[in-house]
């Protein structure tokens, strides 16, 4: 069976707080003098599934998403093929 | 007969001991059990603090994923006691058992001391031995502490001052049917003066006050 390659980008909600963006964006704009106005910080997950074809494989990752990688109370994600 | 108690040993757990020693020494039979045991026998769970699987992923993710959690879903059906403790609160919200989030404290630092809390609720199995509104002290050690609420709650516990950007200053929650009581202090690390003080031990006293009604 052919091997499809996935990202899944994994950010918070956008009104949740993110400490972490906060902190890196304050650098940036306070120490780097860039003008940067909002930064997120989230996860990129990086998986190599096997199915019979492209639609298979997705549903394979999505299914991921939703019972591990992504705590969808607070989180919101984004699946790109590579 | 003391009442049948046990702590789940997750793979990172680190206050197993501390929460086996705090039941012991407050009139529990203490066993630790692992992630292949049944939980059958016990009539109070304890999800220990510390950093199941070194809270790759998200805090509590993968342990709430691990095979013990449908046992563990089980006992809650049956209506038995469960109470996660910091990491162990951790794990309840990613189970879905306990409603919101915990999420990385505002500061962006991990946060260990003593904190005074209020009990904003004395009706439950786990906090009738304190009379409503009680100004208790007892320590944090978290990272991950700032809770989210999506839902109304049963506001367990509350911080007197905000520490980690809690929203409503929430420290402790119940589920709806108040078996289940997910919390970010350590009550089983202030079970003695000796280590700072003892309004922890009023946590056990209600569980066994409730057990033996």
């Amino acid at each position: 069976m052919p091997i499809f390659k996935f990202a899944v980008d994994v950010q918070y909600r956008s009104n949740i707080r993110d400490p972490r963006g906060e902190t890196i964006e304050r650098v940036l704009r306070e120490e780097k003098n860039l003008p940067v106005k909002r930064l997120r910080l989230g996860k990129s997950i990086h998986l190599e599934v096997e199915a019979e074809d492209r639609e298979k494989a997705y549903e394979i990752v999505k299914k991921a998403c939703d019972e591990l990688l992504v705590n969808p109370v607070v989180e919101e994600y984004e699946v790109r093929e590579l | 007969m003391k009442p049948k108690a046990c702590v789940v040993v997750y793979p990172g757990s680190n206050c197993d001991r501390d929460a086996y020693y705090a039941l012991e020494i407050n009139g529990f039979e203490p066993r630790f059990v692992g992630l292949d045991d049944r939980l059958d026998d016990y009539e109070l769970i304890i999800l220990p603090g510390g950093f199941s699987y070194g809270d790759y992923l998200r805090p509590g993710a993968v342990a709430a994923r691990e095979k013990i959690a449908v046992e563990i879903r089980k006992a809650s059906e049956k209506g038995k006691l469960i109470m996660g403790i910091c990491n162990g609160f951790q794990i309840l919200i990613e189970m879905g058992l306990l409603k919101g989030a915990l999420l990385q404290n505002s500061s962006g630092k991990f946060i260990c001391k003593w904190v005074d809390l209020t009990v904003e609720d004395t009706d439950s199995p786990f906090t009738n031995a304190f009379t409503p509104g009680e100004r208790i002290k007892i320590p944090i050690a978290h990272g991950f502490g700032r809770y989210v609420k999506i839902d109304e709650v049963n506001v367990a516990l509350r911080y007197v001052e905000d520490v980690n950007g809690s929203d409503e200053r929430i420290a402790g929650i119940f589920n709806e049917e108040k078996n289940i009581f997910g919390l970010m202090p350590h009550p089983e690390r202030a079970v003695e003066n000796l280590l700072g003080g003892e309004d922890g031990r009023k946590v056990f006293q209600s569980i066994l006050n409730y057990l033996k009604r």
